[in-house]
C-alpha cells in the first residue's frame, strides 16, 4: 500500500512537471531554461563534491601500493 | 503640480542609494542557498557528514546575509509610497500585484523555512531538512522573480493600458506581465548573477582557509562545489546578457544606445565602441577605440542588423511630443469633465504618445504655447546619461569574462585536485570576492540609468513621478538612510568576518592553528568500583 501511495505521489508529480514545462516551454522560454539550468548546476555541482571523495579515496588507495613498489 | 527637480534628483538619489546597499545582499542568498541545496544533496545520497558541517556551515553566513538583506530591503517598498507617491497612483494596479505576491508567498516561504533549515538540523530527518534547504533556494529566487516582473513592467510595460477616467494605469494581462519577455531574461540574469557571486564568496573564503591550512577537507570541498557550480553561472550570466541585451535593443533603443556610445546612426555592420569618452554636451565621444562590424553582431546577431543612434531617437521623439500634446490636452479636458466624448476620442487617438507629451510638459506647463527650443530639450532628454551607463556596462562585461576567466582556470585545478598547491591562484580567490559585488551594482546602474527620463519606460517621466516633499526633508531622511544603511553594512562586514574567523568548529577536520574547539562540558562517566566498594563498606 506504502508502495502505491508512493508511485501515485511520484506520478502526480511528473504530470505536474510536464504541465509545468508544457506551459513554460510555450510562454516563458527562459523561466523553463532556470528551472532546468539551475537544477543542472546544482547537480554538476554536487557531483563534483562527491567526485572529489572519489578521488581522494582512490589517492590512498594508490599511495601504499606505490610504497610496497618502491 | 510641478515638482521641485531638487526633490526629483533627492528622491532618485535616496532610491539608487537604498537600492545599491540592498543590491549587496540579495545576489548572496539567491546563489548561496542553491549551493547549500547542492552541499545539502550530497550530504543525503552519500551519507558523509563533512557534507552537513559544510551546509551548516555557509549556512550560518547565508543566514546573516538574508538578516541584513531583509532589513535593508523593507524600506525601499515604503519609498515607493512616502517618496513616489504619484508613481505608486500612477501604477499602483500593475506594480502592487507582483510586490504583494512576492511579500505573501515567496517571502513568507522564504522566511518560514530559512527558520526550519537553521533550527531543524536535530528535530527534521535528512530528507525533510533536504526539502526545506531547497524550498528556501526557491523562495529566495521567486521573490527576486516577482520583484523583477514589477521592475520589468519600469522597463517595458506590457500587460497594462492607461485609463483616462480613473487617471491611472490599469491591468490588463496578468500573463503579459509575467512573461514580459524583459522579465524573463532579467530574472535569470539576475538570479544566475547570484549563483556567480556565492560561488566566488564560497571559493574566495575556502581559499581563504586552505591559505591558512584550516578546515581543508570542509574547504577543498566547498571550493570544488563552488568552482563548477561558478563556472556553469557564469557561462548562464554572459548568456542571458546577451538575451537581455537582444530584448531591450526592440524595447529601449534610447538604453542601448547610452550602452554602446550611440550618437550618430550608421549602417551595416556597425562597429562596436570598445572605448570611448561620451559628451552628453556636445552629442559625441570625445574619443574612442572601435572594434569593426562587432555591434550587429552582438545586438541584432547579424551583420547586417542596425540599431538607432541617439540622433535617430530623437528625431523620432520630437514626432512623438507632438502627437503626445492632443492626449494630454484631452486628458486635461477629462480631469475636469470625465464624460466629455471628444476628450476622449481625441485621447484615444493620440493615446500611444501620452508619456512623450509629459516629458513635454516639463518644460511648457502650458502646452499651447511650446516652442521649438522647449521641445527639442523634451526631445533631448529621452537619451539617458550616456557615459555613466555606457561604463557601468563595461565595467560590468570586463568582471563578467573575468570570472569566467577565474573559474576555467580553478575548474581546472580542481578537478585535478591540485588546487591546494596553487597558492597564486588560491590569494587570487580571497582577493575576487569583491569582483561579483562590483558587476552586480554596475549592472543594476546600466538597467536603472538607462531607463532615464522615465520611471516606466515611454509612459511615465522621472519629474512627475516624486512626491511633493520639502528639499529639507528629502535631505534629512537621505542622510539617514545612508548613515542607517552604512552602520548594516559594517554589522554585516563584523559578523561575516568573525563567522569566517571562527570557522566551521563542528566538523570532523582538526582545523589547523584555528581558534580552540571549547572542551566538552558534557559530565564524564565515574569509575565504578571505588564508589561499589564504599557502598559496599
Amino acid at each position: 500500500m506504502r508502495t502505491f501511495l508512493y508511485f501515485l505521489l511520484y506520478m502526480v508529480i511528473a504530470v505536474a512537471v510536464i504541465f509545468l514545462a508544457a506551459v513554460l516551454g510555450a510562454h516563458g522560454a527562459w523561466y523553463f531554461a532556470w528551472l532546468v539550468g539551475t537544477a543542472m548546476i546544482v547537480l554538476i555541482s554536487a557531483a563534483g563534491g562527491a567526485l572529489l571523495d572519489t578521488q581522494e579515496e582512490h589517492a590512498a588507495q594508490q599511495a601504499p601500493a606505490e610504497r610496497d613498489r618502491s | 503640480m510641478m515638482v521641485n527637480g531638487t526633490v526629483v534628483a533627492l528622491s532618485r538619489i535616496q532610491f539608487a542609494a537604498t537600492a545599491l546597499y540592498h543590491f549587496l545582499f540579495v545576489p548572496l542568498t539567491l546563489g548561496l542557498s542553491f549551493l547549500l541545496a547542492a552541499m545539502e544533496t550530497v550530504y543525503v545520497t552519500t551519507g558523509k557528514p563533512i557534507y552537513k558541517d559544510m551546509a551548516r556551515f555557509w549556512g550560518k553566513l547565508l543566514m546573516i546575509n538574508f538578516a541584513l538583506g531583509v532589513a535593508t530591503g523593507l524600506t525601499m517598498e515604503f519609498q515607493f509610497g512616502t517618496n513616489w507617491s504619484f508613481y505608486s497612483g500612477f501604477v499602483g494596479d500593475i506594480f502592487g500585484a507582483p510586490l504583494a505576491i512576492e511579500g505573501l508567498m515567496a517571502f513568507f516561504m522564504e522566511s518560514t523555512f530559512i527558520g526550519l533549515m537553521v533550527f531543524g538540523w536535530e528535530r527534521l530527518s535528512k530528507g525533510q531538512h533536504l526539502a526545506v534547504t531547497w524550498l528556501v533556494a526557491f523562495g529566495s529566487n521567486l521573490s527576486a522573480l516577482w520583484i523583477l516582473v514589477a521592475n520589468s513592467f519600469m522597463q517595458n510595460p506590457r500587460g497594462a493600458a492607461f485609463d483616462p477616467l480613473t487617471m491611472r494605469m490599469q491591468l490588463t494581462s496578468f500573463p503579459q506581465l509575467i512573461f514580459n519577455p524583459d522579465a524573463q531574461s532579467k530574472f535569470v540574469h539576475t538570479s544566475v548573477a547570484g549563483y556567480v557571486t556565492a560561488a566566488i564568496f564560497v571559493a574566495g573564503v575556502s581559499a581563504y582557509y586552505m591559505l591558512h591550512k584550516r578546515h581543508v577537507e570542509l574547504a577543498k570541498r566547498s571550493f570544488r562545489m563552488a568552482a563548477l557550480f561558478g563556472v556553469l553561472a557564469t557561462i548562464a550570466v554572459i548568456t542571458l546578457g546577451d538575451a537581455l541585451g537582444f530584448v531591450d535593443a526592440r524595447v529601449q533603443p534610447t538604453k542601448l544606445a547610452a550602452m554602446e556610445g550611440l550618437w550618430k546612426s550608421e549602417a551595416a555592420p556597425m562597429p562596436f565602441n570598445l572605448i570611448a569618452f561620451p559628451s552628453q554636451a556636445q552629442r559625441r565621444n570625445v574619443a574612442d577605440v572601435r572594434v569593426p562590424y562587432l555591434l550587429s553582431l552582438l545586438v541584432t546577431h547579424s551583420l547586417t542588423g542596425t540599431v538607432p543612434g541617439a540622433d535617430a531617437l530623437e528625431r523620432q521623439a520630437v514626432r512623438r511630443i507632438k502627437d503626445g500634446i492632443p492626449a494630454v490636452q484631452a486628458l486635461h479636458v477629462l480631469a475636469r469633465n470625465p464624460t466629455d466624448a471628444a476628450a476622449l476620442a481625441e485621447f484615444d487617438a493620440h493615446r500611444k504618445d501620452l508619456g512623450y507629451g509629459f516629458l513635454l510638459e516639463r518644460y511648457a506647463p502650458d502646452l499651447n504655447d511650446a516652442t521649438a527650443a522647449q521641445l527639442e530639450r523634451a526631445a533631448r532628454d529621452i537619451i539617458p546619461p550616456v557615459a555613466a551607463v555606457f561604463w557601468s556596462f563595461r565595467v560590468m562585461v570586463a568582471l563578467g569574462l573575468l570570472m569566467l576567466a577565474y573559474f576555467v582556470i580553478t575548474v581546472l585545478y580542481t578537478l585535478r585536485n591540485r588546487i591546494q598547491r596553487k597558492t597564486w591562484l588560491l590569494k587570487t580567490a580571497v582577493w575576487m570576492i569583491p569582483v561579483p559585488f562590483i558587476a552586480n551594482e554596475a549592472g543594476w546602474l546600466v538597467a536603472e540609468l538607462g531607463r532615464q527620463p522615465w520611471t516606466v519606460f515611454d509612459v511615465l517621466p522621472t519629474w512627475m513621478s516624486a512626491s511633493t516633499h520639502s528639499v529639507a526633508y528629502m535631505a534629512f531622511s537621505l542622510i539617514g538612510f545612508v548613515v542607517l544603511y552604512s552602520v548594516f553594512i559594517a554589522v554585516e562586514m563584523y559578523l561575516m568576518v568573525r563567522a569566517i574567523r571562527l570557522g566551521p568548529a563542528e566538523h570532523g577536520d582538526a582545523g589547523g592553528p584555528g581558534p580552540q574547539v571549547r572542551p566538552s562540558l558534557s559530565p564524564r562517566p565515574l569509575p565504578a568500583a571505588p564508589y561499589g566498594r564504599r557502598l559496599e563498606g
